[in-house]
C-alpha cells in the first residue's frame, strides 16, 4: 500500500487530491476530524496540539501497514495537524483508497480507533471561547471555572480549601474513640518512672561477684521499697518489681539455688533484667501527634499518660437524605419501577469509622413536597455540619439537588466533577457547613464517599485526608479509553512477594451492587488509559472494608 | 540517551528533555529507578505511561542503550 504521511503546522487544505487514478480503486474515502466547539463540557475557540513528530509518522505508517494486512488497500494519505487549530478547522484527515467501499470503510475505522489509542499526539489544552484569540494569549490547562468538569485533583483541592477544621473540645477517653486528636500530648514523665525488673529474680549489685548472697527482702510489684544494698546482699523481686536502688542488675530465679535465706548464683547472664527510668519514653517526649486518630492504642497510650480528656474532634453532626420516588425500604417487595433503598444503610455503614451523629430521611423529588417535608423533620438541618443527599443529581434531575441545596442557603461549589464513576458529584458550602449531592448509584455512593466525602470529613475533624498507595495489578484492567479519571472498585491482596497486587473487579456501570460486597480497594485510572496489562503499577486507594476482608 | 518528555509529563519534570549517560544499559525498571530520582513526581504517572525507544514502543524487556533516544508517551488523545 502506498502510504502518504504529513504532521504539519500548517492548515489542512479545502481540498485534497486522491492518489493518481489507478485501473483497480474503486473507492476513495476521506475523513477529516474537525474541532468541536466543546471539550470537556467547557465552551471553546481552539485546541492546542502536541505531537512526537518522528514517532507519530511511524506509528501512523505501522498502523496502516498492520490493518491493510486485513482489509487490503491500495493508498492511504494520513495528516494530522499540530499547533493551535482554531474550532471548526480540521485536526486530521485520513484518505484511503481501495478496490471496493468495504475494505476502505473498515481499515479508516480502525486506523482511527488505533491512532486515538497509539500514535503519540496529544491534545493540550484548550482556548476558552470567552477570551480573544491570539498568540501570545496562551491558554494551556485553562482553569476551569463553576460549570466545567473539574479533574478529581482539582476537586480535592477546591475542597480541602473550602473545609476548614471544625472547634475541638475536651472529651472523656471514654467517648473519644475514633475522633482526631487535635492536640500533640508529650509524656509527662519518664516511662517507666523508675527502674522495675523485668524477671522473677534477685537483684544483685551490678558488678558484685560474691558466690553467695544474703537475702535481705522480697519486693512485689506494687511495693515500694528504697534501700541501698551491699555486697553479698541480694534483694528478691517481682516481675514488674521497683527496684531498691541504681546500679542493680536482676539474676533470673531459674539461675539461682537458694537455701533458706541463702542463693548460690548458678548461671551469670550478660543482661540486666531491668526496664531502666525512661527507656520507653523521656519526660517531654511526643507520645502523639495533632492530628492522629484514636484508635484503641493512641487511647490506651493517652490512658498511660493520664491525659484523661484530650482535646479532640467534635462528633460531626450529619444529615442524610435520600430522595426519588422509586425507593422503597428493603423490607418491601418492588413493584416494576421501584428499587430498593441500599443507600441509606451504605452511607450509615460509611459513616462508622467517623463518630457522628446521623439523621436520615427520605424526601420526594418534588423541590415543594421536599421543602414541606424538610420543616415538618424532627431534627434540625440548620444545626448540620455535614448534609449528604442521595440521587437526584444526574443530568435531568440534576437541578433538584441543586436547587435543594441552594433553598437551605449553600454556595454551590461545582456541580460535576471528571470521574466515572460519579461524575454528577455536587459539593456545595455555607460557612463551616458543607453538603454533597451524591449520584443515586450505590457505586457512584461508594466511590464519591471513599475519596471525596471522606476528605471533606477529615478535614472538618482534622485529621488527614485520604491517601493513594501503590500497588500492581494482579490481573489485566479491561476498559476502554475513557475521557474521565476513573476509580476503579477492586480487591487487593498481598502476593507471595510481599506486594500489594490489586484484582480489578468487574462492573459495568455504576448501578453494579455486587462489586460492592468484594471491594476493598479503589485503583486510580487516569482518563484516556484504556486497557492496563497485569503487573502495571497502580495507585490505590484501600477503603474501610480492608480491615475486614481476608 | 536523550529522554523526552510530552504533553503533561512536560509539566510534571519542567523540562522537555533530559540527558542520561549510564554506563550500562539500562532496562526498564533501572530506566524508571534513574528517571524518578531526578524527576518523583513521575511517580504518579508510571502507571499510564509507556515507554518509546528509537521511535517505537519499547517491549517490556527492552534495554536502552546510551545513543538511545527514549521517550516517555502519556496517553494519547490525537485525531
Amino acid at each position: 500500500m502506498e502510504i502518504e504521511i504529513q504532521i504539519t503546522c500548517e492548515p489542512i487544505a479545502e481540498t485534497i487530491s486522491p492518489p493518481p487514478p489507478s485501473g483497480v480503486t474503486g473507492a476513495w474515502l476521506e475523513f477529516r476530524g474537525v474541532v468541536r466547539g466543546e471539550e470537556n463540557g467547557q465552551s471553546i475557540s481552539a485546541l492546542e496540539y502536541e505531537a512526537y513528530p518522528e514517532m507519530a509518522g511511524r506509528e501512523i505508517r505501522r498502523l496502516l501497514t498492520e490493518i491493510s494486512a486485513r482489509h487490503p488497500c491500495m493508498a492511504a494519505k494520513v495528516i494530522h495537524r499540530v499547533g493551535v487549530i482554531p474550532v471548526g478547522e480540521t485536526a486530521i484527515y485520513t484518505g484511503v483508497a481501495s478496490p471496493h467501499r468495504g475494505e476502505a470503510i473498515a481499515l479508516l475505522a480502525e486506523f482511527m480507533d488505533r491512532l486515538k489509542q497509539d500514535v503519540p499526539i496529544w491534545k493540550r489544552g484548550e482556548r476558552s471561547a470567552e477570551l480573544p484569540f491570539g498568540v501570545n494569549q496562551k491558554v494551556i490547562n485553562a482553569p476551569n471555572r463553576n460549570s466545567a468538569l473539574r479533574s478529581l485533583d482539582e476537586a480535592m483541592a477546591e475542597i480541602i480549601s473550602r473545609c476548614q477544621p471544625l472547634p475541638a473540645g475536651r472529651t472523656p477517653l471514654g467517648e473519644s474513640f475514633g475522633r482526631i486528636l487535635r492536640e500533640t500530648v508529650c509524656a509527662p514523665e519518664d516511662l517507666p518512672p523508675f527502674d522495675r525488673s523485668t524477671r522473677d529474680g534477685c537483684a544483685i549489685l551490678t558488678n558484685d561477684e560474691s558466690e553467695s548472697f544474703q537475702i535481705v527482702d522480697t519486693i512485689h510489684a506494687a511495693d515500694w521499697k528504697p534501700r541501698r544494698l551491699k555486697p553479698g546482699e541480694a534483694v528478691r523481686v517481682a516481675t514488674g518489681a521497683l527496684l531498691p536502688c541504681e546500679y542493680l542488675r536482676v539474676v533470673m530465679q531459674e539461675n539461682v539455688e537458694r537455701t533458706g535465706d541463702q542463693i548460690r548464683i548458678v548461671r551469670r547472664e550478660t543482661t540486666a533484667n531491668i526496664s531502666f527510668r525512661g527507656e520507653d519514653l523521656r519526660a517531654g517526649e511526643p507520645l502523639l501527634h495533632a492530628g492522629a486518630r484514636l484508635d484503641a492504642g493512641a487511647l490506651a497510650l493517652l490512658a498511660t499518660a493520664g491525659n484523661a480528656n484530650p482535646l479532640v474532634s467534635p462528633r460531626l453532626r450529619v444529615v442524610h437524605f435520600t430522595t426519588g420516588d422509586e425507593i422503597i425500604p428493603p423490607d418491601r417487595t418492588p413493584k416494576p419501577g421501584q428499587i430498593r433503598d441500599s443507600n441509606s444503610i451504605l452511607i450509615r455503614g460509611l459513616l462508622q469509622n467517623f463518630p457522628c451523629d446521623l439523621e436520615q430521611a427520605h424526601l420526594p423529588e418534588d423541590f415543594e413536597r421536599a421543602r414541606s417535608e424538610i420543616s415538618n423533620l424532627k431534627f434540625q438541618i440548620s444545626n448540620a455540619d455535614v448534609l449528604l443527599v442521595s440521587g437526584g443529581a444526574s443530568v435531568g434531575e440534576k437541578d433538584f439537588t441543586h436547587a435543594l441545596l441552594k433553598a437551605l442557603g449553600f454556595e454551590i461549589v461545582f456541580n460535576q466533577i471528571n470521574l466515572r464513576p460519579g461524575r454528577p458529584l455536587i459539593f456545595g458550602v455555607d460557612g463551616p457547613r458543607v453538603a454533597f449531592g451524591l449520584p443515586g448509584n450505590p457505586l457512584s455512593h461508594f466511590v464519591c464517599f471513599h475519596f471525596v466525602v471522606a476528605t471533606a470529613l477529615a478535614r472538618l475533624t482534622g485529621g488527614e485526608p485520604p491517601n493513594f498507595f501503590c500497588g500492581q495489578l494482579a490481573e489485566k484492567l479491561e476498559d476502554q479509553p475513557c475521557p474521565r479519571e476513573t476509580l476503579w472498585p477492586a480487591k487487593w491482596e498481598i502476593s507471595p512477594d510481599a506486594t500489594v497486587r490489586l484484582h480489578p473487579l468487574a462492573w459495568a456501570n455504576s448501578s453494579n451492587v455486587a462489586c460492592l460486597a468484594s471491594a476493598n480497594a479503589l485503583v486510580r485510572v487516569p482518563a484516556n488509559t484504556g486497557p492496563l496489562a497485569p503487573f502495571a503499577g497502580v495507585d490505590f486507594l484501600p477503603v474501610a472494608a480492608m480491615l475486614g476482608a481476608t | 540517551m536523550r529522554v523526552m518528555f510530552f504533553a503533561q509529563l512536560k509539566d510534571v519534570t519542567g523540562c522537555d528533555s533530559v540527558e542520561l549517560a549510564p554506563a550500562l544499559p539500562l532496562n526498564v525498571e533501572l530506566l524508571w529507578a534513574e528517571l524518578l530520582k531526578q524527576f518523583p513526581k513521575l511517580a504518579a504517572h508510571r502507571a499510564s505511561v509507556r515507554l518509546a525507544r528509537n521511535w517505537e514502543y519499547a517491549v517490556p524487556d527492552a534495554q536502552f542503550f546510551n545513543t538511545d533516544e527514549v521517550a516517555l508517551i502519556p496517553p494519547v488523545s490525537g485525531g
